[in-house]
């Protein structure tokens, strides 16, 4: 570890704790443990030479987790962002497009409270998630496997909180429509695929 | 006894329709539906969480939707596991730290 006098104090006890969050959110954005790896040291790295910008005991998560998307999206996906933030917020802004889950009368007869989702492997969770537009990926990772607000995931991805509201809808509405399809594939549960939603 | 676990021993399929008649003003099924997100992400800003609460803990057509949506998040965080980063980036960046300490 670095040196721990001056500007870079408390470096190893704020932000080295998050080492194993950080990796597995780069692991998401990715898709590859190698540029997981790639990702996480730069992120450290920035974050270590930017440590006299922040603030000590405030949220050293968020703020990681900001740095290592951005330099994910520097790296990869600044040109094809713009694309996807076009289709993400097409449309009737960020309103959310219904309230009832489509997902939810499909099941209803067989399986209401969802216990196929239970018998899904973990592999193909992750490949379902990785096939989210980033947009979405990030909003959903950072909710429901890192359990950030919606005013901490707005903060990093630097949207409004109505935006991480929408994308987070979105996002777990697809994850779910092809959890279920695949469900419903294996003979988990009972019924057929789910119409697509408006993007 | 988890909250599941004491919704299961409450519920016994009613559908109030309007929800649990608890507080002054309780909130429909609709409404109780229209928030569930919300409410899970423990964001709710419109509704009182206590409301929504008291809806899902007495309406037997709601509360599986709740638990739908439950287990939907936990395979997600199950599918995403606890992903440790490898020792050899930790070995590394550590190395690349204390580098970068004695260049300051």
């Amino acid at each position: 570890m670095a040196d721990e006098s001056g500007s870079k104090r408390g470096f190893a006890e704020e932000a080295l704790p998050h080492l194993d969050a950080v990796y597995g959110f780069a692991l998401r954005l990715s898709g590859s443990r190698d540029e997981a790896d790639d990702l996480t040291q730069e992120t450290f790295l920035r974050a270590y030479n930017a440590w006299d910008q922040y603030t000590l005991g405030t949220r050293a998560k968020s703020w990681l987790f900001t740095i290592c998307r951005n330099v994910f999206l520097r790296r990869h996906e600044r040109a094809r962002r713009h694309e996807e933030i076009l289709a993400v917020t097409a449309g009737p802004s960020d309103a959310i497009p219904e309230a009832s889950n489509p997902l939810w009368a499909a099941v209803e007869g067989t399986d209401p409270e969802g216990s196929f989702f239970g018998s899904i492997v973990d592999d193909r969770i992750v490949d379902a998630i990785d096939g989210l537009p980033e947009e979405y990926r990030s909003a959903v990772v950072l909710s429901d496997v890192e359990g950030l607000s919606y005013a901490e995931i707005a903060e990093i991805m630097e949207v409004p909180v109505g935006t991480v509201k929408s994308r987070l809808f979105r996002g777990r509405r697809r994850l779910q429509q092809v959890l279920y399809a695949y469900a419903v594939e294996m003979g988990y549960v009972s019924g057929d695929a789910l119409a697509r939603e408006t993007e | 006894m988890s909250f599941f676990g004491w919704f299961k021993q409450r519920i016994r399929g009613g559908h109030s329709g309007s929800g649990a008649p608890s507080g002054s003003e309780p909130i429909s099924c609709e409404e109780a539906l229209r928030v569930v997100q919300e409410f899970l992400d423990g964001e709710l800003k419109e509704v009182p969480q206590e409301k929504v609460r008291a809806h899902f803990e007495a309406c037997g057509r709601c509360y599986p939707h709740l638990r739908l949506e439950q287990a939907f998040r936990d395979a997600v965080r199950r599918g995403c596991g606890s992903a440790a980063a490898p020792t050899e980036l930790r070995e590394r960046l550590g190395e690349l730290l204390r580098e970068a300490g004695r260049d300051d």
